[in-house]
């Protein structure tokens, strides 16, 4: 009987094992919105470029999905004790798809060559020069210590390709068709339509399982999700809220609820009166029930924001949330001067953030509440960007939404470019024209202090200030609506708005 | 003929000119700026200004112009500024996903436009005629999104017969094509219907009838041909806005189509890309006047070209 019983549990455990080991090969097709502007790591700009590289060439390090910092092309690193010396030890052993080998040469390279690429000034500005130790070892010379350096390093757009695609690229022309040491390799991009990356054999970590991955380009929302529901597709991203439930309920697929890095903010045009003072502000967060934005609007979809940055991004400290309260803002616009409210402009893009507009005519609704008559105005995303880019005696606006992803889950990422004095527009990304010497000294020692809990105390007293000072209006963090069919095992859906088929494989 | 297409031609070049200049001072007179489109919302001014100075944006307007022109004269579209590619390339692997679709949609709203306004004028007031002039009616009115997506419910949702979207193969054409085509066959078989009807009143075809001809003769060799220069004209019309109007179609069936990279490249102020594309949907539409002109003769012979 005992022999019995043990003869069962194996087999049970054999089955269980071959129900859920990996099953090798096929292809699986992810669908997104947009087209890669490119492939070459200095010249993309968005995330769905960033995803689809991310497969083909690595980074020196990795921002995992839980959103910890990992070895990757870097085995390990060390960073001196004044933080103006780093030191990164390359993995050895490493072949590019092309046979070049992986050492501190074809780092240098690549890393001086994207030095002069859109996003090096946000990501390296204090690196001084780069040095080739020995053959496997690489150090960032800084002229003054930048903590979130090794963050940086995770970026995907710090995508490391073969020196020998660098040397023999003609002047001026781009990378079109990346060779790097990731576990997939590059087939094939038809514009406007797909990009299809090949299983690397050659891998030198483990190595995928699916034969090859498509990323296909499906600009509607609603199309996107036919193509699931038909089986063209094992994965997209983007469900309209809409969909949702409908999603959920169907057999043989899956709804995904991720957070995504982004926050979404109207900020006030801080040199503006009636916005200059700080019971305007505050009684505008108190007048905007956000909960009922995220429930309601956002079909449940992200949070409600309870600080500058989201809750997954290092250095972020919850506050106390301004709780909808249209009485209290009645009360601050009284103290302030404005008992009966003001009239004011509202910009904000349409089809840009995930149900922008119609935030925007909630916060509309709430406003008139509390008798501050906001006009709406959307512009198109390309003039939206430009008309929020004048220096500060031309802009004229009174408060504008905007979002900002911080990618780099490093709260310098998030704070620094939007509030920092020196970084009003058109220099910078400060838009609302903020300034504060408090801000301002606890944003350069954030950058300076190396020790992670110092900055974490640094950024947990800025974000208090800032939450008290309110020069937003704070709203939500966006999260992603992805979903997959139940055959497609796996993959990963990252915050950073990526869907990753590294370790993926297809169940049929 | 041949010399009348030459002159036409010729006198295509000045047009085209036009357009060069319209095109080239409207995607400026945009508001946005394609150094900062491309830079993204994160960048900072001095890296916009690096942006500006390497796509030459720094530069006067009439030193743009002058270099795009002296750019076109040597078959050079220039570069997008999205993407780094030089345009000719970008746009013309797009135009030719967009042709596809365009002409299966023309011979659709050609053959079934025609068919059914024939039918209609034949047995006008009858059920054929009042039923088809309202499913014309419906499809000149159907949104494209709404019919689309309603085609992709019932064909590939429902029924499994057709692939969604996606252009793998020729069977993925039949969905976008029908779709583009709903108004074009409709309006089609309006006009062909009420010219027929018109025709159909002349005395000819009166002396054809009392000739003893079968009634097929007298509509398609007397009424029809005599019917067809304004429905030539209006296809020749269609072809031009389907060309130019599959944007819609192409977004709802992720249609790799021209109208699609338009629309991406003016969200981005890609300038290059939207001359480029402009200039060759315009050079289209030249050529498919000069077409439907010389079809004039073929349908009439009495028209001369001189």
């Amino acid at each position: 009987m005992a022999r019995k019983v043990l003869l069962l549990a194996c087999v049970f455990l054999v089955g269980l094992a071959a129900w859920a080991a990996p099953k090798p090969g096929g292809e699986m097709v992810i669908g997104f919105g947009t087209d890669p502007e490119s492939l070459d790591p200095n010249k993309i700009t968005s995330a769905p470029a960033g995803m689809v590289l991310t497969h083909v060439a690595e980074t020196l390090l990795l921002m995992t999905e839980d959103l910890k910092v990992a070895p990757l092309l870097v085995e390990n690193w060390t960073v001196s004790e004044d933080g103006l010396t780093v030191l990164l030890y390359i993995r050895k052993g490493v072949f590019f798809h092309d046979g070049a080998p992986l050492n501190a040469d074809a780092v240098k390279v690549n890393l001086e060559r994207f030095r002069t690429a859109t996003y090096a000034f946000l990501l390296f500005p204090r690196v001084n020069t780069i040095d080739v130790v020995d053959e496997y070892t690489v150090r960032f010379n800084l002229d003054k210590p930048f903590a979130p350096l090794i963050a940086h390093l995770t970026h995907n757009f710090v995508a490391i390709v073969s020196p020998k695609q660098i040397a023999e690229l003609p002047a001026g022309k781009d990378i079109l068709e990346p060779v790097g040491t990731g576990p997939f390799k590059f087939d094939a991009w038809v514009r406007g339509d797909y990009v299809r990356l090949v299983r690397n054999g050659n891998y030198w970590g483990d190595k995928a399982y699916l034969d090859s991955v498509v990323f296909k380009v499906i600009p509607s929302d609603a199309t996107r999700l036919v193509l699931l529901e038909t089986g063209q597709l094992h994965a997209m991203m983007r469900v309209p809220p809409l969909d949702a439930s409908r999603v959920a309920a169907t057999a043989g697929l899956e709804l995904l609820n991720i957070p995504s890095v982004r926050t979404i903010y109207i900020a006030f045009n801080y040199q503006k009166a009636p916005f200059t003072d700080v019971r305007i502000r505050q009684a505008i967060n108190y007048a905007v029930d956000k909960e009922a934005i995220v429930k309601e609007v956002l079909g449940g979809v992200g949070g409600v924001s309870d600080a500058a940055i989201m809750p997954l991004v290092f250095g972020h400290a919850g506050q106390e949330p301004y709780t909808y309260d249209p009485e209290k803002a009645r009360d601050l616009l009284k103290a302030a001067g404005f008992p009966n409210g003001f009239k004011c402009t509202l910009y904000h893009p349409t089809g840009r953030y995930m149900m922008d507009a119609a935030v925007a005519e909630a916060v509309q609704a709430y406003l008139a509440e509390v008798g501050i008559d906001a006009k709406l105005v959307t512009m198109e995303w390309a003039a939206y960007l430009a008309y929020l880019r004048k220096p500060q005696p031309e802009a004229t606006f009174d408060m504008f939404m905007l979002g900002w992803g911080c990618v780099t889950l490093d709260a310098d990422y998030g704070l620094f470019a939007l509030f920092h004095t020196s970084e009003w527009a058109p220099v910078g990304s400060n838009r609302s024209f903020y300034s504060d010497p408090t801000v301002d000294t606890l944003l350069d020692l954030a950058r300076v202090v190396s020790d992670p809990v110092g900055r974490r105390a640094t950024y947990a007293s800025l974000l208090t200030y800032l939450w008290k000072d309110a020069p937003w209006l704070y709203l939500h963090y966006e999260g992603q609506l992805n979903a997959q069919r139940t055959v497609a095992k796996d993959l990963i859906h990252h915050p950073r708005e990526y869907i990753l088929a590294h370790k993926a494989w297809l169940d049929q | 003929m041949i010399q009348y297409a030459v002159r036409r031609l010729l006198l295509a070049v000045p047009t085209l000119f036009g357009v060069t200049l319209l095109v080239f001072s409207m995607v400026r007179m945009l508001p946005g700026d394609p150094a900062q489109a491309m830079a993204g919302v994160h960048a900072t001014q001095e890296y916009i200004e690096q942006v500006r100075r390497t796509l030459g944006l720094d530069q006067p307007l009439h030193v743009q112009y002058g270099r795009f022109m002296i750019g076109l004269f040597r078959g050079d579209l220039g570069t997008s500024i999205r993407t780094g590619l030089p345009v000719s390339r970008e746009v013309w692997s797009r135009m030719v996903p967009t042709l596809e679709l365009t002409l299966v949609s023309l011979f659709l709203a050609t053959f079934f436009g025609v068919a059914v306004g024939v039918i209609s004028s034949t047995k006008p007031y009858s059920v054929f005629d009042y039923t088809s002039m309202f499913g014309a009616l419906v499809g000149l009115s159907a949104p494209v999104f709404w019919l689309g997506l309603m085609l992709m419910l019932l064909f590939s949702v429902r029924l499994g017969w057709l692939p969604a979207a996606g252009r793998s193969g020729p069977i993925n054409l039949i969905l976008p094509s029908v779709t583009l085509a709903a108004s074009s066959v409709a309006l089609v078989a309006r006009f062909t219907r009420s010219t027929m009807l018109e025709v159909m009143r002349q005395d000819y075809v009166n002396t054809a009838r009392a000739k003893g001809l079968r009634q097929r003769a007298v509509v398609l060799r007397h009424a029809l041909r005599n019917a067809l220069i304004p429905i030539v004209t209006i296809i020749g019309l269609r072809f031009g806005a389907l060309l130019s109007g599959a944007v819609l179609t192409e977004t709802v069936f992720a249609w790799p189509g021209v109208g699609r990279l338009m629309v991406d490249s003016i969200s981005a102020r890609d300038y290059p890309v939207v001359q480029g594309a402009v200039l060759l949907l315009a050079l289209a539409f030249v050529v498919i006047n000069l077409v439907v002109d010389l079809l004039y003769g073929v349908v009439n012979p009495r028209i001369q070209y001189d």
